[in-house]
This record gives C-alpha cells, sequence and structure tokens, in this order.
C-alpha cells in the first residue's frame, strides 16, 4: 500500500447512509382524541391505584349493604340488675312491648337479668360496664349516664313498662292494653299523596343518599386525577413533544373523556353491584329495582363530570408543580363540598326553594337533581331545562377552559391566575 | 425547505424576535446559534405553532405551515420530557401514532429506533429507570420516530457525554443524508462546524449572519495567521500591514489580519531563515465569526 492510498478522497466524505427506521410510511391525519382517551384508559385503568380504589370502594358499598342484614336486628339483649322485688312484672311488659312494636318479625327483644342483694354491687356491675341498667324495688333505674344523642333504648322501653304497670293499677288489666295503645301509638292513620308506600319510599332515599356520597366521592377524586394527570405533564414537560403534535383541546379532551370515563366506569360496577346485593338481600323492601332513579344518577354523574372535569383540566394548567396544583384547585374543591352541604338540606327537604334553586345551578345540579328525582318532585320540565342549562355551561367551559389550558400550558413559572392565563392563550 | 422570514414576538416589554428570517433545505443541516435569551427557542416554538406570533411568516416548501404540514415535522424541545412511568417503546410508538403512523408502523419503527440507539433491552422500562443519558436517547427516538422531513432540535448535545454526542451527529448526518432537512440549535461551535454546512446566528432576536458555513469564511474580512518559531517572531511579524489583533502564549502567535494583507514575504521569510514549528493561514473559525457577528 502506498502512502497515498492513506490519503482520504472524496467518497470518503459521503455519509454512511444507515437503515431508515420503519421507512417513510403514509401519514393520515391521526384522530388524537382517540389515541389520548387510549392512553389514559390503558396507563390509568390497569394502574394498581385504579384497580384498589375500585376495588375498596365496591366493598365498602357492598359491606354497608350486607353487614347489616347479617348481623342487623334478629335479636337484641338487655342485661338488667334487679335488687329487691317488684322488678320482673316491669321486665315482662318491657319484653311484650318491645316484640309487639317490631315490624320485623325475625328481630327478638330478651331481658337478661340477674339478681343482687345490695345495691353497692349492682352499681359496680354497671360501673363496669357487664349490666346497662339496674332496677331497684320496681322503683328507681340506675344507669351509668344518661342523656346523650338518641336516648337508650332500654331507658325508654322500662319507662313504658312500668307506666303499663301503673296504667293497669289504675284502670284494671282488662282495659289497660287499650289505654296504653292509645298512649304510645300513632292513633292517625297517615296517607301521602306522592309515592308509593312507606317502604319504598325509605329504600328510596336510602339510594338517593348512597348515591349522592358515591357521585361526590367519584367526581370529586377523578377531578384531583383530572387536575393532577394535566399538571404532571407540565411539571414533567412532555406537554411541550405533545402540543407540536396536537391541538390544546384535542389534549384537554381527550383526557378528560379518558379519566371519566374510568370514573363512570368504576360508578356504574359499583351501583349495579349495590342494586344486586339490595335486591338478593332484600335490605331496603324494595319491590323492583328504581331505573328511573338509577338512569337520573348515571345522567347526572355524567354532567357532573363534564363540568367538574373541564374546570379541573383547566386549573391543572394553571399550576406548573403538584403542590401548586391543590390550590389552584381549591375554588372547584369548594364549590363540590358546598353543592354536597346543599344536598343535605335537599335530602330534608326536596322540594323547598334551596332544592329548586340548586337545580338550576349548574354545579349544584348533580348533587340535588338526583334525590330530588328519587323523592319523584322533580317536575320533567325542571329537569328537562337543568340538562340544557348544564350542557350550555360545559360547552361555555370547554370554550373558556381549553384556552386557559393552552395559555398555561407552556408557562413554567409559578402558579397562573385564571386571567392571565386567558389572556396569554398562545395556540 | 424551511423558510423562516420577519418573526416578531414581543412578551409584555421584551422583544423575543425581531424580524428573524433564515431557511433551512433538505438534505441540509443548519446550526442555529446565539447568545442565551436571543431568541433560538421562541424561533422553534413557532415552527410548530407553539407561539402565536406578532408578525412575520413560516413556510415549508413554498406553502404556510399547517397542522398537517407538522406531522412531518419532529421536535426536540429545550425542556425534555416523557411520560415517567410508561414504558419506553409504547411511550415512543405513542409518539409515532400521533404523527399520524398506523400502530403496527409505528411500534416497528418504536423498536428499530431504539434498538439503533442502545435501547434495545430497555423497551418495556418505564422512562423513569433509564440513566439520564438513556432518556435522552428515547427523547431523540420519540423525534425520529415517524421519519420526519424536517428535524428541529434545541441544544441536543447539552449534557450527552461523548459517546452520545456522537451518536447524535451520526444520527443527524444520517438524517440530512437521507434528504431531511434538519436544524438544531447549539452552545458548543466545534461540534456545529464539524456538523453543519449552513449556519444562522440570531442576536437579539435578528439573524445577523447566515448561510453556508464555507462561503461565510471565506468572505469574512479576516484571515487567521498562525505561527510559532524558534526564537520570536515579533521582529518579523511587526513588519505586516493589516493585523486587527494578536495574541502569543509564549511560543505561538495568532494573529487576525485583514483578507487583503499580503503576507507572502513574511511567510517566505520565516520559510527561509527561522526553524517553522507551526505555520497556518486560514479562513476565521465559527467561533471567530459569531463573536463577530454578536459584538
Amino acid at each position: 500500500m502506498s502512502v497515498n492510498d492513506r490519503i482520504a478522497t472524496s467518497s470518503d466524505r459521503a455519509v454512511a447512509e444507515g437503515p431508515v427506521p420503519g421507512g417513510r410510511s403514509p401519514r393520515a391525519a391521526p384522530n388524537v382524541l382517540r389515541l389520548v382517551v387510549l392512553r389514559e384508559l390503558r396507563t390509568r385503568g390497569l394502574s394498581g391505584s385504579y384497580i384498589i380504589s375500585s376495588a375498596v370502594t365496591l366493598l365498602i358499598v357492598l359491606g354497608l349493604i350486607i353487614v347489616p342484614t347479617i348481623f342487623g336486628d334478629s335479636t337484641t339483649t338487655y342485661r338488667l340488675g334487679l335488687v329487691g322485688d317488684g322488678n320482673q312484672p316491669i321486665i315482662d311488659s318491657a319484653t311484650a312491648l318491645a316484640n309487639a312494636r317490631s315490624t320485623d318479625s325475625d328481630a327478638q327483644t330478651t331481658f337478661e337479668t340477674r339478681a343482687f342483694e345490695d345495691i353497692a354491687a349492682a352499681e359496680t356491675a354497671v360501673e363496669e360496664g357487664e349490666l346497662e341498667a339496674v332496677l331497684v324495688d320496681g322503683e328507681e333505674l340506675v344507669m351509668a349516664t344518661t342523656g346523650g344523642l338518641g336516648g337508650s333504648d332500654v331507658q325508654d322501653l322500662v319507662q313504658q313498662a312500668a307506666g303499663t304497670r301503673q296504667v293497669e293499677s289504675l284502670v284494671g288489666e282488662e282495659r289497660a292494653p287499650e289505654v296504653v295503645d292509645a298512649l304510645t301509638t300513632d292513633p292517625l292513620q297517615v296517607r301521602a299523596l306522592s309515592g308509593q308506600d312507606a317502604q319504598e319510599n325509605e329504600g328510596r332515599a336510602w339510594i338517593a343518599y348512597g348515591g349522592l356520597v358515591l357521585t361526590y366521592m367519584i367526581i370529586l377524586g377523578y377531578a384531583v386525577w383530572t387536575l393532577n394527570g394535566v399538571t404532571e405533564e407540565k411539571s414533567n414537560r412532555v406537554i411541550e413533544l405533545l402540543l407540536a403534535a396536537a391541538k390544546p383541546w384535542e389534549l384537554l379532551a381527550g383526557k378528560i373523556l379518558g379519566i371519566s370515563l374510568l370514573g363512570l366506569g368504576q360508578f356504574l360496577v359499583t351501583i349495579t353491584a349495590a342494586l344486586i346485593a339490595i335486591r338478593v338481600t332484600g335490605a331496603f323492601d324494595l319491590p323492583v329495582v328504581p331505573v328511573d332513579m338509577v338512569a337520573t344518577l348515571v345522567l347526572w354523574v355524567v354532567l357532573g363530570f363534564g363540568i367538574y372535569m373541564v374546570l379541573s383540566g383547566a386549573a391543572g394548567a394553571l399550576a406548573s408543580k403538584p403542590e401548586d396544583a391543590q390550590n389552584a384547585m381549591t375554588p372547584i374543591s369548594m364549590m363540590a363540598v358546598g353543592s354536597f352541604f346543599l344536598s343535605f338540606a335537599v335530602l330534608d327537604s326536596p322540594d323547598g326553594l334551596a332544592a329548586t334553586i340548586g337545580t338550576f345551578v349548574p354545579f349544584t345540579a348533580p348533587f340535588v337533581i338526583p334525590i330530588r328525582a328519587a323523592f319523584q318532585v322533580l317536575p320533567l320540565w325542571q329537569h328537562l331545562l337543568a340538562i340544557a342549562i348544564a350542557l350550555v355551561t360545559t360547552g361555555i367551559l370547554l370554550r373558556v377552559g381549553g384556552r386557559v389550558y393552552s395559555g398555561g400550558a407552556l408557562q413554567f413559572g409559578g402558579r397562573l391566575k385564571w386571567r392571565e392565563a386567558f389572556r396569554s392563550a398562545e395556540l | 425547505m424551511l423558510e423562516i422570514s420577519g418573526l416578531q414576538k414581543r412578551y409584555g416589554d421584551v422583544v423575543a424576535l425581531d424580524g428573524a428570517s433564515f431557511s433551512v433545505a433538505r438534505g441540509r443541516m443548519l446550526g442555529f446559534l446565539g447568545p442565551n435569551g436571543a431568541g433560538k427557542t421562541t424561533s422553534m416554538r413557532a415552527i410548530f405553532g407553539l407561539v402565536r406570533l406578532d408578525g412575520g411568516a413560516l413556510q415549508w416548501d413554498g406553502r404556510p405551515i399547517t397542522n398537517p404540514a407538522r406531522l412531518g415535522f419532529g421536535y426536540m424541545p429545550e425542556q425534555r420530557g416523557l411520560y415517567p412511568k410508561m414504558k419506553t417503546k409504547e411511550q415512543i410508538a405513542y409518539f409515532g401514532q400521533l404523527h399520524g403512523m398506523s400502530k403496527a408502523a409505528a411500534v416497528d419503527a418504536a423498536v428499530s429506533w431504539l434498538e439503533r440507539l442502545g435501547l434495545g433491552d430497555r423497551l418495556n422500562d418505564p422512562i423513569e429507570a433509564l440513566s439520564h443519558g438513556n432518556q435522552q436517547r428515547a427523547q431523540l427516538a420519540a423525534a425520529l420516530v415517524h421519519d420526519p422531513e424536517l428535524l428541529v432540535l434545541d441544544e441536543p448535545f447539552s449534557g450527552l457525554d461523548p459517546i452520545g454526542a456522537e451518536t447524535m451527529a451520526d444520527v443527524l448526518r444520517e438524517r440530512a443524508a437521507a434528504g431531511s432537512a434538519v436544524l438544531f440549535s447549539s452552545h458548543q461551535l466545534d461540534v456545529v462546524e464539524d456538523l453543519c454546512e449552513d449556519v444562522a446566528i440570531i442576536h437579539e432576536g435578528r439573524v445577523v449572519l447566515d448561510g453556508d458555513v464555507r462561503n461565510l469564511k471565506a468572505a469574512s474580512p479576516h484571515r487567521v495567521l498562525e505561527i510559532e518559531v524558534d526564537g520570536d517572531a515579533g521582529d518579523l511579524l511587526r513588519r505586516l500591514d493589516g493585523v486587527r489583533s494578536s495574541t502569543f502564549d509564549g511560543h505561538r502567535y495568532r494573529l487576525l489580519v485583514d483578507a487583503d494583507a499580503d503576507v507572502r514575504d513574511v511567510l517566505a521569510e520565516a520559510d527561509r531563515n527561522r526553524s517553522v514549528q507551526h505555520l497556518s493561514y486560514s479562513t476565521p473559525s465559527l467561533s471567530q465569526l459569531f463573536k463577530e457577528a454578536v459584538t
């Protein structure tokens, strides 16, 4: 080899042309919305936190329904100490009274009694919690405390039994039951103008209440996911790469839709399981599954997602770090908490002024309407108008929130204000 | 061909872009230079529609840049970022799909690029499990997966070790050779000088110098003369006309002279009477051009 061969020639200049991985494949307009939704479903739906939180919610709800029917009011036993004479007739009356009043044929109330020689020993037993009370000579009831919330069942029962004994001695044994009846039961028959019978109404109220708590938990819980999801994309800076390929509204809407679907999935699974459990165990004596109620509940969870998810997605774009995100979320959480408390007022008075106003305010409606529908006091026109208001509000929020999102997405210094982000929207 | 003309952008009182114009041709690589805050990142973001411009125009192949055109662009932002918990292969394929690839093609391309960049055994690891250098490689794969016609990289060499830098340089050369237009910013002027046919130097929002590096150098009004002889060459050099500046490190003189200054007499004298250790006469380096352009 001559020395000149070691001198590079112009052909060495050409770059070794590597393979073109994947080749230049044809580019179709991607369905960004679908891709973003699928990514959210895949990465979050299979995550441990989603599966565990869904399972825990399901177990709690099922537990609340099933456990009382297993251990519920089958047999109640009161432990009573007896000192002196004249106590047994009162105990007998109390047992009869309790069992006569119970609506549940399986329920049994019994008194377990223990005789004491002197009152001091009996009082010690009460203090140590071995006994609920001590009856002394048919004239005195000794308890650890009196009063407190809800009073004491044993105190009420024994008092009534003693009263019955006194009435018997006043009017004679034959007429005594009539007199006692007149004093202790509701003398008037009650006829409700709306709704079915009392038991069904009670069942509906329970489902409305349970549905409300579940709606609140799920809307707020998944709103926080949306909030953190957006802030995370900002804090790990992947947002710039995403925005280089997709429009802000596609990214925001995809995230909202994906997370909402997961939330709705959890809601549907929980509520379906709960209804099945109610039917199987007969927990609320419901004659049929109240389809209208469940449909209203699901509809308003969807509408509630629309409103609260858009707001929290925009709030997420205001923060650059997760710790700032919570602050940005505060007004939205306050709104949800306020609506939750309002809905308790609605439970008390489903036809009142607060209920009517709450129906037409889109932020409170998801919590108020299912309750009013459960009590069957929501006129159709009000329901339709509320749906229209919620849809229009969601549309407006999407535009405003989308703009806040695009204004905030690429600003990384500290926490932005809503107005600043809205004004500085770049995209 | 990417053509950027007259970009204007203000943030409040701060002027970020003040009429910046330059172009990048297919099959060529352009180094985008400028001091911090000169407007490099804002210009690059503008290509992807991430900045609402106050004025100016951006064209690709003679047409205004639209969203469908951007699907054919690849981007590596200055602030790197991927989903930390998402698997590497899945994530790169996701970006391919966002750019319009079918799922199968995106997965294939993700795998080949990751293998090519040395991440073949980390395909199913989440990004957060990768080292910093490997995350950079994954970031490059995200910019390349859809085989972009225009590749825009903001400081791609920052934070890379020498091996990583070499891989990056190879890939960029290869993409340009395959016909893509490649635009990247850097503060490492030697890297740019080594890699790029073209440069654009931006200063205070305006492009103050741009074009083919060789032509720019040739067009410079200055030349660099370096000389080292046994003994002192100072007396010899003082005879020269047109010296702009000079430095002497104890052994070697480095002179910036006018391009039309006649140095032949001095060189001949040195060759005849001194023992020459080093002698060079050249166009200025890119770093010299840069300093002249921004001061």
